[in-house]
Parts: structure tokens; C-alpha cells; sequence
């Protein structure tokens, strides 16, 4: 068993668990989060499979697609997290 | 190290399975903060320095602020699943399909990767060291340009939506001198990672948010001029990165005729010139989205 696979699991696992959650929860709040579980296992997916145990590299271009992933998710998070208060929200509007 | 792989592995599944299935916001979201941090740890396990750099402060850090600022306007979570007992079973059995069918996919796969090599054998055009950064401003400076066009957008989209804006309230004697030594420290930080970020881990996006969180804690402290025109002024920063990028490629389209090509032995400046102008936009927006912007009179 290798470092990689032990991460590919990891990814796969927060993904699974991120895609239930966005099946089964009712709340804005938490479905958002699970979004960015989705999003975050998708990346260890990425990088894991980036990974080469021979000489302890990563891919770099997997890696610039990780770190373009997380700046965009925090965007489309605010973005999301701004229209979840507009519907549910009980702020002075 | 394999134990520490398994054991690391395991606890950021543990974490990500409480933060969404606390039914405790505060809980909930400390839990997700704590995962974002384990899986910055593990990043850095598979040799990504920069993106554990940038998944400690953006995807735990801002992201973490985002959630517990909204968990307090939205309120505590109210009913109960979606479906009843059949339903979540029958959730579970799909996700956990998809899940292996994920990990089949991607952990079968071997033989030869065409990407590292190609970047290895262009690095010394690139005008940087670092095979991170040359991606992201060099090689695939397109897919980074758009990255920053989203942000821009999220931005528009927030100032557009109008939430309530973050009032800060007073915190104690200790927020002055916490925010005397964090504040220089976040700007020191930042400017050290924007440099080094072209010969080692580092760059704008970690830069910008470590700057977001330094200009975070003098708003939540409620410390300096917060007016207006202000505000008005991080707008016009936060869109001012996209413009000196897209101004930068139609500069290079011109000298080189190459879209995003950097004239020849210049490739460093270039590149440094945009992540600085990228960083402090970057700083602005994360602020901004986290602050909102300012409510207009009527409202």
C-alpha cells in the first residue's frame, strides 16, 4: 500500500460523503459546505493521481488545477452563502 | 510514514463526516475548519506545497469566516432530512458507487504522464523556478486570467445581492495590540510569499489571502477608516486585478503576437508585475466578499 493510494481513498471518501449529504440535506448551509467537501475530494483525487511515488513529485499541472479550484469555490461559496441569507435568512431586510 | 498517512487520512474523513452532520453550527463549522487544516497537512504528504499553502488559508481560513458569518444571519438548522430512512439508505448506496467507481477510475490508472516533462523541459522559458507558479502565469495563464474573471464576477454578484454588511463590535483592550503585531505580520507575509513565490511554494493567491486576513482582523476590530469612499476604493482594487491582467495580455499580444506570450528574458517581470497586482486585488475581493458592500441609504 502506497502514499498515493492511501490518498486516493481519502478523495474518494469525501466525495461520497459530500455527494450524500447533498442528496439527503434540506438546509442551504450544509449543502453548501458539502459542496465544498465535493469540491476539496475531487482535488485530493487530482493530486493523488498527480502523485509519483518513484520521486516523490507532483504533477504541477494538476496542481495549478487544485489551486485554480480552491480560489473559484471560494468565490462561488460568497456568492452562494450571500444568496442562501437573501432566501432563509431573518437579517434586518 | 505510510501509519501517518492512514491515521491523517482518517481523521479528515472523521472531521469532514461531524462538520456535515453536526446539527450544532458552531460545531459543524469548527469541524469543517479543522478538515480544511488536516487536508492542507495532507497536500503537503503528496509533495503540493502551494495549494496546501493556499487550501490552509483560503479553503480554511476565509471560507471558514464566510460560513460562521452567514451560520449567524441564517440561524440554527430547522427540519429534518430530506426523504425518510429509505431515502438516505438509497443516497448512501449511490454516493458510495460513485465514490468507487472514483476511486477505480483513478487509482487503476498508470503509465506515462505527458505533463511533467513538457513543463521540466520549459521551465528556463518560463522566466520563473517554480513549476507551479510557471503553470499557473506561463504555460496555462488563460485558465488563471478566467479564474480571476470568476472572482470578478462573485464580486459583482455580492455587491449586486447587497447582504447586511459585517458590523464590528467593540472586542476588548487586547484587539490593539493583537492587531499592532498581526496586521504589519500579515503584510510582511504576504509580500514575502508574492516573492518567493516564483523560485518556491508561495504566490499571489496565498499572498492575497493572508493580506485578506490581516485587513479582515483591523474590520472585525473595528480599527481604521471604514467609511464609504473606502469601501468604494476595495471595489475599484478588487476589479483593478483583472484589469491589469487582461491589459497585460493584450500588451503581450502587441510585443509578441503570442496570446499571454511575455516578450523574451522579461518573462519574470512580467509575471511578478501581475501576481503583485493580482495579490492586492485578490486581498480587496476576499474582503469584500466577506464584508459586503456598503448599504445604500434607502435599504
Amino acid at each position: 500500500m502506497t502514499t498515493d493510494l492511501v490518498y486516493h481513498v481519502a478523495g474518494a471518501g469525501l466525495t461520497g460523503l459530500a455527494l450524500w449529504r447533498l442528496a439527503t440535506c434540506r438546509d442551504a448551509l450544509r449543502r453548501i459546505m458539502a459542496l465544498n467537501v465535493l469540491a476539496i475530494g475531487i482535488a485530493m483525487v487530482l493530486l493523488a493521481s498527480g502523485f509519483d511515488a518513484a520521486t516523490g513529485r507532483t504533477d504541477p499541472v494538476p496542481q495549478a488545477f487544485a489551486l485554480t479550484g480552491i480560489v473559484v469555490l471560494v468565490s462561488v461559496t460568497a456568492a452562494l452563502l450571500a444568496l442562501a441569507e437573501r432566501i432563509g435568512g431573518r437579517s434586518n431586510d | 510514514m505510510i501509519a501517518f498517512d492512514i491515521v491523517l487520512t482518517l481523521g479528515l474523513l472523521a472531521c469532514a463526516a461531524m462538520a456535515l452532520t453536526l446539527r450544532d453550527r458552531t460545531a459543524s463549522i469548527a469541524a469543517f475548519v479543522v478538515a480544511g487544516l488536516l487536508i492542507a497537512l495532507s497536500w503537503v504528504r503528496l509533495a503540493a506545497p502551494d495549494v496546501a499553502l493556499a487550501e490552509a488559508a483560503i479553503g480554511a481560513g476565509v471560507t471558514g469566516a464566510l460560513f460562521l458569518r452567514s451560520a449567524r444571519r441564517i440561524g440554527p438548522i430547522t427540519g429534518g432530512p430530506v426523504g425518510g430512512m429509505s431515502a438516505s439508505i438509497a443516497a448512501a448506496l449511490g454516493a458510495g458507487g460513485l465514490s468507487a467507481a472514483l476511486f477505480w477510475a483513478f487509482a487503476g490508472t498508470s503509465g506515462p504522464v505527458p505533463y511533467p516533462p513538457l513543463v521540466a523541459a520549459n521551465l528556463e522559458a518560463s522566466g520563473v523556478t517554480n513549476p507551479v507558479t510557471a503553470v499557473l502565469l506561463n504555460f496555462r495563464a488563460w485558465d488563471t486570467l478566467l479564474e480571476i474573471a470568476v472572482l470578478a464576477v462573485a464580486l459583482a454578484l455580492v455587491v449586486m445581492l447587497g447582504p447586511a454588511p459585517v458590523v464590528p463590535r467593540a472586542l476588548g483592550e487586547l484587539v490593539l495590540p493583537f492587531a499592532r503585531i498581526v496586521v504589519p505580520l500579515a503584510i510582511l507575509v504576504a509580500g514575502h510569499l508574492l516573492w518567493q513565490g516564483a523560485t518556491a511554494p508561495g504566490g499571489a493567491f496565498q499572498a492575497g489571502a493572508v493580506l485578506a486576513g490581516g485587513m479582515l482582523a483591523l474590520v472585525l476590530a473595528g480599527i481604521g477608516p471604514a467609511g464609504e469612499r473606502i469601501v468604494r476604493g476595495a471595489l475599484l482594487l478588487g476589479l483593478a486585478g483583472l484589469a491589469v491582467f487582461v491589459g497585460a495580455a493584450l500588451a503581450a499580444e502587441g510585443l509578441t503576437g503570442r496570446f499571454l506570450g511575455y516578450p523574451a528574458g522579461a518573462e519574470k517581470a512580467w509575471i511578478i508585475a501581475i501576481e503583485a497586482s493580482l495579490t492586492l486585488s485578490i486581498a480587496a475581493t476576499l474582503c469584500l466578499l466577506f464584508t459586503g458592500p456598503v448599504r445604500r441609504p434607502h435599504q
